[in-house]
């Protein structure tokens, strides 16, 4: 019944429509890592189609968990806390459900494209041309519904979770706008407004930015507003965590280039990426401090709340990928880690550990209340979040073997100072490992599909629930 | 007795860890005699297992073994071992500097000897470095990583007499602890062989 009041009070709608369209998209793309890690073991699964092949597949995997997982859960949180802290309904509700249904139909036809081979050969920014301006057309009607609600709250002070959503929303749309500037010369295919080495520079201020607003800011948006209602403990220190908003936007901004290290950038640009990449260390960790304070004051939630122990969790992930990240910046280490394996280990301790984790933690808390009923089963999420650490442990340790196999092999010599070992003798060598991730991924993916069956039959039993007074009173009535 | 743990009880710790934990629980064990006990011997054995294991067979990576010299080889367990003792001294540290938050006991000796108990598994699977093949090592050293990690969230509630709920939450955070000392422990491993404290690369 509260739910239903605060359903009429609020639009929890679209809230509902990206909860599930996200946990729709997360196990889809899940789905496809999966499929593109088997196929690192087994080459020939693609089946000589194109549209299965790595390249393919993997943007699809990438695209589908970034942009279909990811965002549709943070444009839904973002409604849902937006209202609540603002003490009205959203601006514009129509719009949103247009970005809500431009947003679906994006992700889409947009992998279908993927499929199909269209790319513009930009990571996380493969979307050709016709793609990234319904793109920006979506998030800047994001912009206007967020922003207006927040224009007409009710409440004087913007609360945190408002400053990290307003940065994503802000920072993602400048990103997107400029590094996707291009000439199109036919329907699926653009060239870059940027030439060489002011186009990489370029791409990977966008890239790691993409990483630091969507994957960083945007999510300390979710943890900021659900940690405390989750916990019933306000923030530990809310002055803390301005501090470390207004440090977090200040270094973030300029760590891009640590992607480029060892590259034909200037040195000195290297460099600068190298240390703000070690200053952003310190934004991270006050937040990592703060939400790790304001949890440890509400151990008895832990026995209610099976969504919070997700939430410690990926408190604990993150603290790991916010230090590994400055660590893996540095040219020294970086010499070994550039373009291995360890990388992709790197991102999925952030995209499983934290990012999947806080946004699943989310989730268990959401549903029950969108739906108005409790969870279907408790004992599924406690299974869910064991398979979850196993799944992410599995595969952070198995790329942390592969990579550092990687980077030793790729820089060993013989004894006339040549490549000792082809390209063939390093796969070879990797092939265990790849194994290895594809069955960390395997139980990552069986924790997702127990998670999406648990909320299935959750807002199967709310509408069971609904529909049984109508067929009572039609009984009564015949 | 009671007021510590040594390697003469590593059957108990290994197979029986609740035991243990239980009675070090009821005692205040004295941090001098579980880092002589126990907690050195553990962390001996690694690096000797990766000496043996290095000079017998080499770095084995899929390919060909990546053989180092003898001196290399000792710089490289010693440097392991002063890495481990570090990181068995400063968990304890940090796990006392946490328990006030958690409503733990405070007793340093306790932390030192949840610390080690808990790492035992890990110290003794280290006999896999005997034969220093990675993908080997990595599979057989994750389960018991993941054991390891059991073992804290059941043991750290018992041996500091906090609830369980607050026992998750302090375990969880020794766990990011842990985490970011074992990717630090790798990027300095890395960062050596980068200085030709490794094998030869061509850098």
């Amino acid at each position: 019944m509260a739910s239903q009041a605060a359903m009429q009070t609020y639009d929890d709608g679209i809230v509902r429509a990206f909860t599930i369209a996200s946990v729709f998209w997360a196990v889809v793309g899940m789905a496809a890592g999966v499929y593109v890690a088997a196929e690192l073991v087994w080459p020939t699964i693609d089946f000589g189609l194109p549209g299965l092949t790595f390249g393919r597949l993997r943007t699809v995997h990438t695209n589908l968990v970034l942009f279909g997982f990811g965002v549709s859960a943070l444009i839904g949180t973002s409604f849902y806390s937006v209202q609540r802290t603002s003490h009205v309904r959203l601006f514009l509700p129509k719009l949103a459900w247009f970005i809500f249904f431009a947003w679906q139909a994006a992700i889409v036809l947009g992998v279908a494209s993927l499929m199909a081979g269209w790319n513009g050969g930009k990571e996380y920014a493969e979307l050709e041309w016709p793609f990234d301006i319904a793109i920006a057309v979506a998030w800047v009607s994001y912009a206007l519904v967020f922003f207006g609600t927040i224009a007409k709250r009710r409440v004087n002070p913007i609360y945190i979770s408002n400053w990290f959503y307003g940065a994503l929303i802000i920072v993602i749309a400048m990103l997107h706008i400029v590094n996707s500037l291009a000439i199109p010369v036919t329907l699926d295919k653009s060239y870059s407004l940027y030439a060489g080495a002011q186009d990489a520079i370029v791409q990977w201020w966008y890239g790691h930015n993409a990483v630091g607003f969507l994957l960083t800011g945007g999510f300390l948006g979710m943890l900021y507003y659900f940690l405390p209602k989750q916990s019933g403990r306000p923030i530990w220190s809310y002055r803390l965590s301005i501090v470390a908003f207004w440090a977090f936007v200040y270094s973030y901004i300029w760590a891009g280039p640590h992607h480029l290290h060892y590259n034909a950038i200037p040195e000195w640009v290297q460099s600068l990426g190298m240390v703000m990449s070690l200053v952003l260390l310190a934004p991270s960790w006050a937040t990592l401090i703060n939400g790790v304070m304001t949890v440890s004051r509400a151990p008895e939630k832990l026995k209610t709340d099976p969504g919070l122990k997700f939430i410690v969790l990926s408190l604990a992930f993150y603290g790991l990928a916010t230090f590994e990240g400055p660590m893996m910046a540095i040219r020294s280490v970086n010499v070994m880690s550039h373009f291995t394996e360890w990388t992709i280990g790197h991102v999925h301790s952030g995209a499983l550990g934290w990012n999947a984790l806080i946004t699943f933690g989310t989730f268990y808390f959401l549903v029950p209340r969108l739906a108005g009923r409790p969870l279907h089963s408790e004992a599924w999420a406690r299974v869910h979040f064991w398979l979850a650490l196993a799944g992410t442990m599995l595969y952070v340790i198995s790329m942390w073997g592969a990579g550092l196999t990687q980077g030793l092999l790729w820089l060993a010599l013989d004894d006339f100072g040549e490549v000792r070992y082809g390209f063939l003798d390093v796969m070879a060598a990797l092939n265990p490992y790849y194994l290895l991730r594809f069955v960390a991924g395997l139980v990552f993916l069986a924790g997702a599909v127990l998670m999406a069956a648990n909320f299935w039959m959750t807002f199967r039993a709310a509408r069971a629930a609904r529909a049984w007074p109508r067929e009572a009173v039609a009984e009564t009535a015949a | 007795m009671s007021g510590s743990v040594s390697l003469l009880e590593l059957g108990d710790i290994l197979f029986r860890p609740r035991r243990v934990f239980a009675r070090l629980a009821a005692a205040e064990p004295d941090p001098t005699r579980v880092f002589f006990g126990l907690t050195l011997w553990l962390v001996l054995l690694p690096p000797i297992f990766v000496f043996i294991g290095t000079h017998r067979f080499g770095w084995l990576l899929g390919v060909e073994p990546i053989v180092l010299p003898d001196p290399i080889i000792a710089i490289v367990s010693i440097g392991y071992f002063v890495l481990l003792a570090f990181g068995f001294v400063t968990t304890a540290l940090v796990s006392a500097w946490m328990a006030n938050t958690y409503g733990a006991a405070s007793s340093f000796g306790t932390h030192f000897a949840l610390v080690s108990v808990v790492g035992a598994p890990l110290a003794v699977g280290s006999i896999v470095h005997l034969y220093p093949h990675a993908f080997i090592n990595v599979l057989v050293l994750v389960p018991i990583l993941i054991w390891v990690i059991y073992l804290l969230y059941r043991g750290l509630p018992v041996m500091l007499g906090t609830g369980p709920e607050r026992g998750m939450l302090m375990a969880s955070a020794l766990v990011a602890y842990l985490l970011v000392a074992w990717v630090s422990l790798i990027g300095i491993t890395a960062a050596l062989w980068r200085f030709g404290l490794g094998p030869v690369m061509g850098i």
